[in-house]
């Protein structure tokens, strides 16, 4: 484990972290700045993931491990946006069309733990007792879409990272209907996809952090603010490279196909999986749970 | 364009690739003949049969980034006056993604010693159902194609017997559904994931919704190709 690459990491989402080392809560009280208090809000990820690129790795074994580590990120999410909308902080901004897009968002997180605890039946584990803790990240609605950009674009890693695991011919019956699971997983992974690109356009707004150029795709493995590690890659990078991926089905794709394509081209028309321990630990240094 | 088309050995044509083969050039003269005859005559329709396992699988994804990236291609030769800076932005990502999953799926085929239906990089797509002339016509025409790619690919995914075959296709089925989110948003605001595509209640609440193969081609035959699409040989579970 190497302090400064630890340090690397969060230097990549506060460049003037390093000032700050000793100092970091009078910082966060003396920052006017909303970026950088973002920016600091957002550095406990980072160390999370360097800590975590030491051991991480694909580890699930079972399909219901599978199943139960979806479900722990899919309450994670709902409780996040459950949060989000009755927190004070967030009352003046979080109103008309984006606060029933968010109400939308945590709909369909609902409808995922409650359509994955059915399909999990008794061996669904049980929700963190003290539920999740989101620290800091509803402190301004700028922090509130940070946050928010990471926990869907991780999720969507995620779902890919897993994907491969379930077997394509499990239908199980969920509910009193016979459903493909790896189906299931893929409908869920398209609909965080939809999450994530709509989070991205709202954080374009002037009191949303003010991303202007943030596009709905991920642009190299840049992370707009939101956590480096989120857009980093995985254990083993050649299973799970970072999202500024180039190479494809063994092509470099910038030069390879014939006609020539940017890095920000490629990088953005390709999503790339995450394996569970990384997922995890982003997970688990943004919220305590 | 650069069609690399790959190769298909005449030795492994079947009598239905054959009728394809000859049906392609045929098309249009027997759909104009079709629609002056009332003579029920599907044992002669031309027609192009998607080819069995991942092949086949991976043609179907192949046809759907074609049927995108030609319409953008299309979309922005004309683009209409109307459109803003922050849509032309938008569809210019759009089409270079589109070209870029088609022809990373072309290099699957070629790489990997798969058979793309010789038809496939031929066929001349059919885009008049669409109103390309105004901004609403065009977002509306590219809500409907993302829409129907993301539900085809989460529809047939399962259909992908080989492991990394099917990671490719996830990576590219998350970058559909963000587009498929940015349309709508642009279309109508807040629209990303409407309860048309993602129903909020009953079974599929929260769901992206899926598509067959057959219920795919059987809309591409209906409106986007001048030739029947079949997917009778293609896996089903």
């Amino acid at each position: 484990m190497n302090l400064f690459q630890i340090i690397s990491e969060i230097e990549k989402v506060d460049p003037e972290f390093t000032d700050r080392l000793t100092h970091r809560r009078s910082a966060l009280s003396l920052l006017g700045d909303l970026g950088k208090k973002m920016a600091l809000a957002a550095a406990p990820v980072a160390i999370g993931s360097a800590f975590n690129k030491v051991v991480a790795q694909n580890n699930l074994s079972t399909v219901n491990d599978v199943l139960n580590y979806a479900l722990l990120l899919e309450r994670l999410e709902y409780s996040f946006y459950n949060q989000a909308l009755s927190a004070a902080t967030l009352s003046a901004n979080l109103t008309g069309a984006a606060r029933t897009a968010v109400e939308t968002i945590r709909a369909h997180e609902l409808a995922h733990v409650n359509l994955l605890t059915a399909a999990l039946g008794s061996a669904a584990a049980p929700a963190p007792a003290n539920g999740f803790n989101f620290g800091t990240a509803f402190a301004t609605y700028a922090s509130f879409l940070t946050f928010a950009q990471a926990f869907e674009d991780t999720g969507v890693r995620a779902y890919k990272g897993q994907a491969t695991k379930i077997p394509r011919t499990l239908n199980p019956t969920v509910g009193g209907n016979t459903v493909n699971l790896l189906t299931v997983a893929l409908q869920i992974h398209s609909v965080e996809a939809r999450h994530a690109a709509h989070i991205r356009y709202m954080r374009r707004g002037a009191t949303a952090g003010g991303q202007t150029t943030i596009m709905p795709w991920i642009i190299n493995s840049d992370a707009n603010g939101a956590p480096a590690a989120v857009y980093g890659a995985g254990n083993p990078a050649a299973d799970f490279p970072a999202e500024g991926n180039l190479v494809q089905a063994g092509v470099t794709l910038t030069t390879g196909l014939g006609t020539t394509y940017t890095a920000d081209e490629v990088s953005a028309a390709f999503d790339e999986p995450l394996d569970n321990t990384t997922v995890t630990a982003i997970a688990r240094s943004a919220a305590t749970f | 364009m650069p069609e690399a088309s790959s190769s298909s050995s005449p030795s492994t044509l079947n009598r239905r690739s054959f009728l394809a083969s000859a049906g392609v050039a045929t098309a249009s003269l027997l759909v104009l003949a079709a629609c002056e005859d009332d003579n029920p005559a599907p044992t002669t329709d031309p027609f192009i049969a998607l080819a069995a396992g991942d092949p086949g699988v991976l043609s179907y994804f192949y046809l759907l980034e074609r049927f995108s990236a030609e319409f953008y291609n299309k979309v922005l030769a004309a683009p209409p006056t109307d459109l803003t800076a922050t849509d032309l932005a938008v569809l210019r990502d759009l089409y270079r993604h589109e070209l870029a999953h088609r022809e990373t799926l072309n290099q699957v085929f070629s790489a990997n010693g798969l058979t793309l239906d010789v038809n496939l990089p031929a066929l001349e797509f059919k885009y008049d159902s669409f109103t390309l002339t105004t901004r609403a016509g065009v977002l509306s025409a590219a809500q409907t194609i993302e829409d129907m790619g993301v539900a085809a690919l989460a529809g047939a995914a399962k259909l992908v017997a080989d492991a990394n075959y099917l990671q490719l296709v996830l990576k590219i089925m998350a970058v559909e559904a963000r587009h498929a989110a940015a349309i709508r948003d642009l279309n109508q605001a807040g629209s990303f994931a409407g309860a048309d595509v993602v129903p909020q209640t009953g079974t599929e609440a929260g769901l992206n919704r899926v598509l067959t193969p057959t219920e795919v081609l059987a809309e591409f035959t209906a409106k986007y190709s001048p030739i029947k699409l079949r997917a009778d040989n293609l896996p089903t579970s």
